[in-house]
């Protein structure tokens, strides 16, 4: 097989039909942000995976360093889940609309179904009490964008939270995930690679939904630009802290502002 | 109509709580159960659709249709879920609405088996949801009620307000449909089904009278409380009977 | 990059902008291996598999999300394309370098 698929013999009407691209905008944003979509996607890729990776996968043999490492990753991944479950619970109430609002509902199982995998892989990894653990090794500038992002969702500040939630975060982790993923142990790869599978709905509706909101509210793109200027800063510390944390030399990361700002640029938050 | 409403405040209460619980188990639940009241808006919601409400006037039709005994339930609960109260919460969210929408739901079903087989499908998950979110309601809170006795009077005020709410909702609706009942009795008869001789905690559905459906409702969910409310340390506070 | 084959000659323009109107090449999707969306959406799109990897003349890569995003038909620009795992929306604009990608709209 290619990568553009076999080439047909059969006639105009064959899928084009069937065509995700061929639906109107309604019907495709009612699609997507449905509760069946949500479902059968990660049916799709969760399937046989109860803590988000294959039960019958072995352990590798991890020295004790790497271990370590890999615990305090995960910690502060959790901090940053723990922000986005937060924030998304709160955010259900402020949806301005219904197919966000489900979205919305959708996304706080989601952030609820990774922390739950994260503390359960660094309990795997021999950590008595995980919990305890993310406390003890939170780094300061996770914490504080935690503490942000629930004010701005306390304020009921929807276009704000939406941006520092499903722009911002989400964005940067999808980067780390992504990355970590082709570099970590198995078990951890896999939990990994599903999460980046949630995340990219979460980053999508984020830009989307903020990208539309722009169109229509132009004005509200220098408030949004100095927000962003307060916030990354944190979120791109915290996330340089979880390269050191994994050991990587700055030469062996990968940009980890890029697709960030290239999701910024698009919606004209560049600054 | 009244389904959305209810949901809508499910699925705003929910989500709310899972920043307030105290421990990761009860955030990965509430997590959960906000997905299933999502679940349950959207099925409701699209029963709104089919009968015939525009997309564009949804949420206009909602305002101009939720019953406003039903909105000031949602608010009593919702204020404490604003307010970071859990435990309040909790005990209005999956015993006092979760306890009505359960038994509101066996009763939809039990008249909707024959007439609207698709309808009482759709229902019967709800059901099932809904059992988990009552026993969650039971028994996390049941042990945070005895670490926290002091906010017992203010528990019991909140149900005693919402079941008054409750009521009132009750009594508004079931007097609005009695023509459609009526209808709904005739097609059935019409049809040949034989399944509204349905018995539901003791009154027979096919023949009692509104009032009596109504009175066998609100009694069976009053009792629900009660039940639930004493398992976990709470006196259950009968509501003044709405005019 | 193999297997391509213009299959039909009938002019389909739907979409395209200034482009000369000549007959799409047409495309049998089969299924990749992509999980992210519901089955019947699931060939519409595949990960990209890094160095070594190209796209065909009915793909494009999502921005967004980096999903490669397919078509049963050619693209041509002017075509609106979706991407499910991402839900963005976006068109199929000619790039400096003449290749096609995916631009967002909102």
């Amino acid at each position: 097989m290619t990568p553009t698929g076999t080439a047909s013999n059969q006639g105009d009407t064959t899928d084009t039909e069937a065509e995700p691209h061929q639906l109107d905008e309604e019907t495709f944003y009612g699609e997507v942000r449905s509760f069946s979509f949500w479902f059968e996607a990660v049916e799709g890729y969760l399937e046989g995976r109860p803590y988000g990776y294959d039960p019958a996968m072995p352990e590798e043999q991890l020295d004790q360093q790497h271990r370590e490492r890999i615990v305090t990753t995960l910690c502060n991944y959790c901090v940053g889940e723990a922000a986005a479950l937060e924030a998304a619970s709160g955010m259900v109430r402020l949806a301005p609309n219904h197919n966000s609002r489900i979205f919305m509902a959708t996304q706080v199982a989601d952030e609820a179904r990774h922390l739950e995998v994260f503390l359960h892989r660094i309990g795997q990894l021999g950590v008595q009490d995980p919990e305890a653990e993310v406390q003890r090794l939170a780094h300061p500038n996770i914490v504080a964008f935690k503490a942000r992002l629930l004010e701005l969702v306390d304020d009921g500040d929807w276009d704000a939270s939406v941006f520092a939630l499903n722009v911002l975060l989400e964005t940067l982790e999808f980067t780390v995930f992504r990355y970590h993923a082709r570099t970590a142990d198995a078990i951890t790869s896999q939990i990994l690679d599903g999460v980046v599978s949630d995340e990219r709905r979460h980053l999508g509706f984020g830009e989307n939904t903020l990208g539309h909101h722009l169109v229509a509210h132009p004005d509200d793109r220098a408030r949004l630009t100095e927000m962003k200027s307060q916030l990354d800063t944190l979120v791109l510390g915290a996330f340089e802290g979880a390269y050191d944390d994994l050991g990587l030399h700055r030469d062996q990361r990968p940009q980890l502002g890029r697709d960030y700002l290239e999701a910024v640029e698009r919606l004209g938050l560049l600054g | 109509m009244q389904l959305v409403a209810g949901e809508r405040c499910a699925l705003a209460a929910s989500s709310g709580l899972v920043n307030l619980a105290p421990d990761y188990p009860s955030k990965h639940f509430l997590a959960t159960q906000t997905l299933d009241e999502a679940r349950h808006v959207e099925i409701f919601t699209q029963r709104l659709f089919d009968l015939g409400v525009a997309k564009e006037d949804l949420e206009s039709t909602i305002d101009r249709y939720a019953n406003p005994n039903l909105v000031k339930f949602a608010e009593v609960l919702l204020e404490k879920v604003s307010d970071g109260d859990f435990i309040a919460g909790v005990v209005g969210q999956n015993i006092v609405l979760e306890g009505m929408a359960f038994t509101v739901f066996e009763l939809l079903e039990a008249t909707s088996r024959d007439l609207n087989p698709k309808f009482a499908q759709t229902l019967s998950g709800t059901i099932a949801d809904e059992r988990r979110h009552v026993g969650f309601g039971e028994n996390r809170i049941g042990s945070l009620i005895s670490e926290h006795p002091e906010k017992k009077p203010e528990i019991e005020k909140m149900q005693q307000e919402m079941s008054y709410y409750m009521l009132a909702t009750f009594a508004d609706v079931f007097s609005a449909s009695g023509e459609s009942i009526d209808e709904g009795r005739k097609l059935a008869a019409q049809q040949g089904a034989d399944s509204l001789s349905t018995e539901w905690h003791g009154a027979d559905l096919e023949t009692a009278t509104i009032e009596e459906i109504e009175g066998v409702l609100a009694d069976t969910v009053l009792g629900e409380f009660k039940n639930r409310l004493g398992r976990i340390g709470i006196e259950y506070q009968s509501p003044s009977v709405p005019a | 990059m193999s297997d391509i084959a213009q299959i039909h000659s009938t002019p389909d323009s739907e979409g395209s902008d200034a482009e000369p109107e000549e007959p799409r090449r047409r495309f049998e999707l089969e299924e990749t291996g992509f999980k992210e969306v519901p089955k019947r959406w699931r060939k519409f799109y595949r990960h990209w598999k890094g160095e070594g990897d190209s796209l065909g003349p009915n793909e494009v890569i999502c921005p967004v999300c980096k999903v490669v995003i397919r078509s049963t038909r050619e693209f041509r620009p002017g075509d609106r394309v979706y991407c499910m795992p991402c839900m963005s929306r976006m068109v199929v604009v000619r790039s400096d370098d003449g290749s096609l990608e995916a631009k967002v709209t909102y």
